[in-house]
């Protein structure tokens, strides 16, 4: 019986549901974190009745005709880019971004990979790393014995000091902006890698036509609203309920079948 | 004797079929602009010739019903997430042909153009594609599907509507073909709404019961058969006894 496969392919719809869900909850605290959403598309049809057949010789046509759909596929988990909430932390290091684009970070693999989880600090030579320690591209190197660093909206990075009355510039950060940010390849580690899918990266100082500005002392909170991703959980578990009900009457009716008495 | 068995079974083979749209309206109770479906049976009076007596009605599937009643509308925050608020479609070029859709979870490729996430552009009311430039903010666009991006308008995304929805064929990943070269025509009354989604409008409520009346019935009918069977047994038996 058919409305056993196609229910079980309702299942497997809502279980892949839940564990896109899951995971954006987990995520719930990750900086820079952009949620995600499981979209399904309708399979293929199989015409029992073909529209538009000839009815007779008369030329009447079958009106609507039998099309029975065969389940559910899973189209794609897309990435909601939408921007998160600035989150104030007090710390120097921590730098948000206010609209599009996305920090370029050096992997030790020597590939660049994209980031919005700004909570960067210095290493012990100064540059300017991610928490893993990654270098933040262009490279950005805070002396010693500067005491004070601040970085303006359009990324510029300036420090004090001692001895000094003017602050000294010691870099400009950059961002890279794609076509398109959905398709860009999630690595894990808040990154981001670049696919055909997002078309190049553009790089050009924040506060550029199409990018968004720095906010220092700030973080981006994840974009995941709890409460509708509570929704979304109840909505799921209840579709994948009603889908094995179908299983349980298509069983029922298969065990009506075997006992017909011959 | 036997009629009635081939009456139950001809019921039978269409619950059947009644069960595997409700189990696939189910499987899509979450997809996007999905539109609810249902059986329509129709009664075939066969009279045997010669006869003079009453004529035997089967049942057969007569066609599928599907309502094209708007869905719940989602917000969902995404840019390019556009929903249909009213009759019509969206366009999309495939490599098939023109298909249209009530999915309007778009996105942007690697060419900057507006596309569905399998990858195909979404058509303008011209025939054209939508094309964004990247250095200029994030788009906008209007209630009649006009798309800006700041102070320029890049086209309008195309919203059509057809005068007869039955001339619709499903496609599966959303889309809908149609028969023939029938022109749709622009859909004025259709509003646009960026960042919301359409849900399916299948109701669970409705197919639950529906569930339950199709497995009932069935065993009603399974009934009917078994009792015609020992009807036939048993007449076999008591006129078959010798004295």
């Amino acid at each position: 019986m058919r409305a056993l496969r196609i229910a079980a392919t309702g299942m497997a719809a809502q279980q892949l549901n839940v564990e896109v869900i899951s995971n954006n909850i987990a995520n719930m605290n990750t900086i820079g974190f952009k949620r995600q959403r499981a979209e399904f598309q309708d399979l293929l049809y199989e015409n029992v009745v073909r529209m538009g057949a000839q009815s007779s010789e008369s030329g009447t046509v079958v009106p609507t005709g039998v099309q029975i759909g065969s389940g559910v596929k899973s189209g794609s988990v897309y990435r909601i880019t939408e921007q998160g909430s600035p989150t104030r932390t007090e710390n120097k290091y921590d730098i948000a971004i206010s609209g599009r684009g996305f920090f370029n970070i050096l992997l030790p693999s020597g590939e660049t990979a994209y980031t919005r989880a700004g909570n960067f600090s210095p290493n012990q030579t100064g540059q300017l790393v991610t928490s893993d320690g990654y270098v933040v591209q262009p490279q950005i190197t805070i002396p010693q014995n500067a005491t004070d660093i601040a970085i303006s909206k359009t990324g510029q990075v300036q420090v004090t000091i001692p001895g000094q009355t003017a602050p000294q510039v010691v870099g400009q950060i950059q961002l890279s902006s794609f076509y398109n940010e959905a398709g860009l390849e999630a690595i894990g580690d808040n990154l981001f890698r670049e696919s055909g899918a997002s078309g190049p990266s553009v790089l050009a100082n924040p506060g550029s036509p199409g990018l968004g500005e720095l906010m220092q002392g700030y973080t981006e909170a994840a974009n995941v609203d709890a409460v509708s991703e509570i929704t979304a959980l109840i909505v799921a578990q209840r579709a994948y309920e009603m889908n094995s009900k179908v299983v349980n009457a298509a069983d029922q009716m298969l065990s009506t079948t075997s006992q017909l008495k011959s | 004797m036997d009629n009635a068995l081939y009456v139950g079974l001809s019921r039978q083979m269409t619950l059947q079929r009644s069960l595997q749209l409700a189990a696939s309206n189910m499987a899509n109770v979450d997809t996007v602009g999905f539109k609810v479906e249902q059986m329509m049976v129709r009664t075939e009076s066969l009279a045997p010739e010669n006869l003079n007596v009453a004529p035997i009605n089967y049942v057969l599937d007569g066609g599928v019903a599907r309502n094209f009643g708007q869905g719940p509308l989602e917000q969902t925050g995404a840019t390019y997430d556009l929903a249909i608020d009213g009759d019509g479609f969206f366009s999309v070029q495939t490599a098939q042909g023109v298909r249209y859709t009530r999915d309007g979870r778009f996105t942007v490729n690697a060419e900057n153009k507006l596309v569905t996430k399998n990858g195909d552009p979404v058509l303008s009311a011209g025939g054209g594609e939508i094309v964004f430039n990247p250095t200029q903010p994030i788009p906008a666009v209007a209630l009649d599907g006009t798309v800006s991006q700041g102070n320029v308008s890049l086209g309008k995304v195309g919203v059509v509507r057809f005068e007869n929805l039955s001339d619709l064929q499903k496609e599966g990943s959303n889309l809908y073909s149609v028969k023939g070269d029938l022109a749709p025509a622009a859909a004025p009354d259709a509003q646009v709404r960026q960042g919301m989604m359409e849900r399916s409008n299948v109701q669970a409520v409705l197919e639950m019961t529906n569930l339950i009346e199709i497995t009932r019935a069935y065993e009603r009918v399974a009934q009917m058969m078994n009792q015609t069977q020992e009807l036939a047994s048993r007449a076999i038996e008591r006129l078959g006894r010798s004295n």
